[in-house]
């Protein structure tokens, strides 16, 4: 693999160059918080961010997305993907586009999620903050890092760039670029293991521990207990790097003719996403906050851990922070299920 | 195709929605082409006494003594809808139901005028039957024109959300309140607004009302504990607009 050397003075020439080139979706400060956004000036970058508040998923399937528009004559597809890069994704939120990228093109695939994906080049970058629920160093932490292009590690001075890719590569020219040396290829090796073992968070357990613990806990009361502060509210779900499932519903304008059909991010925390009409009213494949609550933990623990070979979780924390009631949190939860 | 005749109704309320709808600019005069307004009082001055096709219906069920109008909007009305929170619900309205009744001290000699005669504020639908329902104070202007719409092309029934807030805002990217140290009512209020206010540094005041089986007493402890209120406080919190909704109503 090449590697290369930025300093923190070049930084900012990259990052306009690549904004001259393309739109560059990158962690910017958001109140107290930080997202992702297009860039509008280089200055605003911050890759000192900890996490933000929704996943990187978002730049190829937005929280709300058209999927045809309609009138009297037929419809319209709305795929039309822009060259894009997204700039600054930390190695475990790469990890949970590579398992998106594999739900959307298992068996089905989306073309509306695809013709983003690929229309993307994924500059990764190093963690330099941990968001104070990160657990990314004991999950998923074996898994291989694929699926972006470029990556940079902050080092002593600047940035040690992994190329990872041609189509990453292909960028370099934008910058002012020289070869690292093997100090500084050694170095960022060792702020990435760092940045794992530092997590303030830990799972224990293995993949397949865990798979199995999970799955054979169906009835174990923990959940019951968890869920009784459960607001049901469906926050974790949409934080989630690994959440991909969506509503699908059609708008109608004015004129009753014309219209558009859009899906949204949903959340099977919330009561509405078990129920399905049936003959004189509705029926819920889970009634109870509780079987809802274990549901997001065998998909991700259990279930889908089976398709990837892993738990379909990266150790973001996100869905810690955004639980109000302080019940999401996997670290505690799995790590009470192989206690017991 | 004749043009949906439409009348508006308000009740124990601040006309607000119907102010609301007067401020829709472009979207409510696309809906003139296909809809006829015959009484809104907020907007002009005729009134009508034949049939109408929708009657529109602000304001909470306050007084004993409007049954009667209700009745009578109802009878010659083929489709009726509540609108706004104090009509879905009894709204801020509602908040009476729950203290002392201060009209003597308030009013003194004047306290037994008839005017002044009224009580517990109750939804439109505890008077009469109520096809749809828009909740919000003020009502959300896209979800109203997407209700006309579907009454006026007489599709399908219109799908309002039935999940929480907290959704809209994740969905939006919004910086939790508690993030930002403050207190809020997303995880129990009923979403479909796009959550406006917490996107504006506004805590949620559940308007739209609750939603179903929502776990209130969580929402007490996460307003004590994460939102740093006072025990009576959290307990009331929720009260302003769910006064007829809560557990405890």
């Amino acid at each position: 693999m090449k590697s290369y050397f930025l300093s923190d003075q070049n930084l900012s020439a990259f990052v306009e160059g690549l904004m001259s080139k393309y739109p560059v979706i990158a962690p910017v400060a958001k109140r107290s918080r930080f997202v992702f956004e297009k860039l509008v000036d280089a200055s605003e970058l911050r890759l000192d961010y900890d996490t933000t508040i929704l996943p990187p998923k978002k730049v190829f399937f937005p929280a709300k997305q058209d999927l045809i528009h309609f009138d009297q004559h037929g419809f319209t597809c709305c795929i039309d993907p822009t060259e894009q890069v997204l700039l600054g994704a930390h190695p475990h939120d790469i990890k949970g586009i590579a398992m998106s990228d594999i739900f959307y093109s298992d068996r089905h695939c989306d073309n509306n999620y695809m013709a983003n994906r690929k229309a993307t080049t994924i500059i990764g970058s190093s963690v330099q903050n941990h968001y104070k629920h990160a657990f990314f160093g004991t999950m998923n932490a074996e898994r291989p890092l694929t699926g972006h292009d470029l990556f940079m590690t902050a080092i002593e001075g600047g940035f040690a760039v992994d190329v990872v890719t041609e189509r990453g590569e292909a960028l370099l020219p934008l910058g002012t670029f020289e070869p690292a040396t093997e100090a500084q290829v050694a170095a960022a090796v060792e702020v990435n293991r760092k940045a794992e073992e530092d997590c303030p968070e830990k799972l224990n357990g293995t993949a397949e521990e865990i798979r199995e613990k999970v799955r054979t806990s169906f009835k174990s009361p923990v959940w019951e207990a968890f869920a009784e502060k459960c607001f049901s509210c469906g926050s974790c779900n949409i934080v989630c790097c690994t959440c991909y499932c969506f509503d699908v519903q059609d708008e109608w304008n004015v004129d009753g003719v014309s219209g558009s059909r859009f899906r949204l991010w949903d959340a099977c925390l919330t009561r509405e996403f078990s129920e399905v009409t049936s003959p004189g009213g509705s029926e819920n494949f889970r009634e109870e906050r509780g079987e809802r609550y274990r549901h997001r933990f065998m998909r991700k623990a259990a279930y889908l851990n089976e398709q990837l070979g892993g738990p379909a979780c990266t150790g973001c924390g996100r869905c810690s922070g955004a639980c109000t009631a302080n019940i999401a949190n996997p670290t505690t939860v799995i790590n009470k299920l192989l206690e017991q | 195709m004749a043009k949906v005749k439409c009348a508006w109704f308000d009740f124990t309320c601040c006309e607000g929605c119907q102010i609301e709808l007067t401020n829709f600019g472009e979207p409510f005069v696309d809906l003139l082409e296909h809809i006829e307004p015959v009484e809104f009082r907020e907007a002009m001055s005729e009134k009508t006494t034949g049939p109408i096709d929708v009657a529109f219906i602000e304001g909470s069920f306050s007084r004993e003594a409007d049954r009667r109008r209700l009745e009578q909007i109802r009878e010659r009305a083929a489709v009726v809808v509540a609108y706004g929170s104090c009509a879905t619900s009894g709204g801020v309205n509602a908040l009476k139901n729950h203290t002392n009744d201060y009209t003597e001290e308030v009013y003194g000699a004047d306290a037994k005028r008839p005017h002044l005669d009224s009580q517990k504020a109750l939804p439109v639908s505890a008077a009469i039957k109520v096809d749809y329902n828009i909740p919000g104070c003020p009502i959300d202007k896209a979800e109203f024109i997407r209700v006309v719409e579907q009454l006026v092309h007489g599709t399908a029934k219109v799908y309002i959300p039935s999940y929480p807030v907290c959704v809209e805002c994740k969905r939006r990217e919004t910086v939790c309140r508690y993030d930002d140290g403050d207190h809020c009512l997303g995880p129990i209020a009923l979403a479909g607004c796009g959550a406006p206010c917490p996107a504006d540094g506004i805590p949620c005041e559940a308007c739209r009302g609750m939603v179903k089986e929502p776990n209130e007493a969580a929402m007490e402890l996460v307003l004590k504990e994460n939102g740093n209120l006072p025990e009576r406080w959290a307990k009331d919190k929720s009260r302003m607009f769910t006064a007829n909704i809560r557990g405890d109503a």
